[in-house]
């Protein structure tokens, strides 16, 4: 009952998200088709390189129409419906949790989701043509496809979460945030067989690039239930572990006893 | 009006030198600010490590499938230390499109018009000051990495070229950035163009990867628009110094330097029209 509660509140506020970014038409369409055309010619790299050689650790240019798909479609995902969780540092630092901490709703979720990111739409869409492009029509890939973004959603926003939650402990955080994204996303953009030994390993943990990439795009290509555990379940524990440092880190916290207007 | 700044100090002072001295100053000043940041450049540092490990991943994986030592006239080593300068350039750019949209879209233009100094001269100088230390800090990490894994730069005579390349790519960068900026004054928001200029100079510039291994017609394109000369310009210098390709890519920077700088000015009056004629 209670979760439905929070389903309804959720829906409310990126509805609110939603309308206040379109009020703007212009910047609106100007933000999302831009991110678009710029993700496209990014992806124009690959093109070129896979016209140059062959292939790539065993990936080719269908693979990775299918990487780009899923980390476009989950990163686009995760920072529109939770923009906030690019912002958490910067919240965190200069007192400004004291609006959420005062109403009754669960501060982090209220928090997270109370910003849209309108350029994650374009990132979004990007991603769907993206996986369009590989060209794995069937109803399992394009199942697949959704379960692996959704995830990789949650990994997204849970990490940057845990990380923007680091300024309950270091006051300005956002610096090693912003490198962190960055981090994460640059990875998750390359095929992981390129990295071996200890490369490997951080990118399964502590920077989880390979579980918002290529662990879902393979997972994409063909049904392993390797990697089903792999995407889930590193999901839930990312998440289930940025929930219990964010709240950790809210002991911590120190008001800013500042007059906020929330608009 | 407002762009009588620059001309009109030159002229009073009667000394073009000693009116270059102030933007020397606000160079200087800006330097020394961004020693005052050591976060800032830890942070590039570290984006610049990333992006340099991911790159020789790529391209020690691409070599070895090749089973080839040279791919179109390049070695490994060559094309890793090609990518560390591109590199560099890119992660050394202020955000200049954006500052400048931003004075225009807060009004600070009005206030920055007035002062005793042009505009674009001021935020050249602004732009200098911030990059030099992030080259220098970027370069020298890069350049270990690559060092580390590969051996040293394959040509030094390419060092000193590099410096007179760079300078230039300098420009032209600030030249088209501050275009962006300027397109403030007739939209909103620049972040979309921003942003497709970003990823043109990754192509087209040959950022991620060297012009020479393009197909020929995208090569002869991509050496027929500006971006290349940003970013592929001095780093093809930098790892082949032969002096035939140096002065023609040079010629070709100073072509780019001159029809871009005109049309920036251009540009600039434009805009200075439109903002009188919304009152500032």
């Amino acid at each position: 009952m209670k979760m439905f509660r929070e389903l309804r509140f959720l829906t409310a506020l990126w509805k609110a998200n939603l309308l206040s970014a379109m009020e703007y038409r212009i910047p609106f369409l100007t933000q999302v088709l831009g991110m678009m055309l710029n993700n496209a010619v990014y992806f124009v790299f690959w093109v070129i390189f896979f016209d140059r050689f062959d292939n790539v650790g065993g990936w080719g240019l269908r693979d990775m129409f299918i990487l780009f798909g899923i980390v476009a479609t989950s990163f686009g995902l995760g920072i529109f419906l939770f923009g906030n969780a690019t912002s958490l540092a910067d919240h965190i630092a200069t007192g400004r949790l004291d609006y959420y901490l005062s109403l009754p709703r669960p501060v982090l979720l209220h928090q997270l989701a109370s910003r849209s990111v309108t350029s994650g739409l374009g990132d979004f869409f990007y991603g769907l043509v993206s996986f369009a492009f590989a060209g794995q029509y069937g109803p399992q890939s394009i199942a697949r496809f959704l379960l692996g973004a959704i995830f990789g959603a949650m990994i997204f926003v849970s990490f940057l979460t845990l990380v923007q939650s680091l300024a309950f402990w270091i006051g300005n955080a956002s610096m090693i945030a912003s490198q962190a994204t960055n981090a994460i996303i640059t990875f998750a953009l390359y095929p992981i067989t390129l990295f071996d030994g200890s490369a490997k390993l951080i990118l399964f943990t502590l920077i989880p690039a390979a579980l918002v990439g290529s662990v879902p795009a393979e997972f994409v290509r063909a049904f392993t239930w390797t990697q089903l555990f792999q995407i889930v379940g590193a999901g839930l524990v990312i998440c289930t572990l940025s929930i219990f440092v964010f709240y950790r880190g809210l002991r911590r916290y120190e008001s800013g006893s500042a007059i906020q207007v929330q608009v | 009006m407002p762009s009588m700044g620059a001309s009109s100090t030159i002229g009073l002072s009667g000394s073009r030198l000693k009116a270059l001295d102030k933007y020397f100053s606000i160079f200087k000043i800006q330097l020394i600010n961004a020693f005052a940041y050591p976060a800032d450049l830890f942070s590039r540092v570290f984006s610049m490590l990333i992006f340099m490990w991911v790159f020789l991943q790529l391209w020690t994986v691409t070599y070895a499938a090749m089973g080839q030592t040279q791919i179109d006239g390049l070695t490994l080593r060559d094309t890793l230390w090609y990518l560390m300068i591109a590199e560099m350039v890119l992660l050394s750019k202020p955000r200049l499109a954006r500052t400048i949209a931003e004075n225009v879209k807060d009004g600070t233009v009005a206030y920055l018009l007035n002062r005793p100094y042009h505009f674009l001269l001021y935020q050249l100088s602004v732009g200098l000051g911030d990059s030099l230390l992030r080259m220098v800090v970027n370069a020298a990490a890069g350049g270990a990495l690559i060092w580390l894994m590969l051996g040293p730069p394959p040509n030094w005579l390419g060092v000193p070229l590099v410096v007179i390349a760079l300078l230039f790519a300098w420009c032209i960068d600030f030249c088209l950035n501050a275009m962006i900026g300027l397109l403030a004054f007739l939209t909103e928001d620049v972040s979309a163009f921003e942003w497709i200029y970003s990823k043109l100079v990754l192509i087209l510039g040959g950022v991620l990867i060297p012009l020479d291994f393009f197909p020929d017609w995208l090569r002869d394109f991509a050496l027929s628009l500006p971006f290349a000369y940003t970013t592929y310009a001095p780093a093809r210098i930098f790892i082949d110094p032969a002096w035939s390709d140096f002065s023609g890519l040079l010629l070709r920077q100073v072509a780019w330097l001159v029809a871009l700088s005109i049309l920036l000015g251009l540009f600039f009056q434009l805009g200075v029209r439109r903002l009188n004629v919304n009152g500032g």
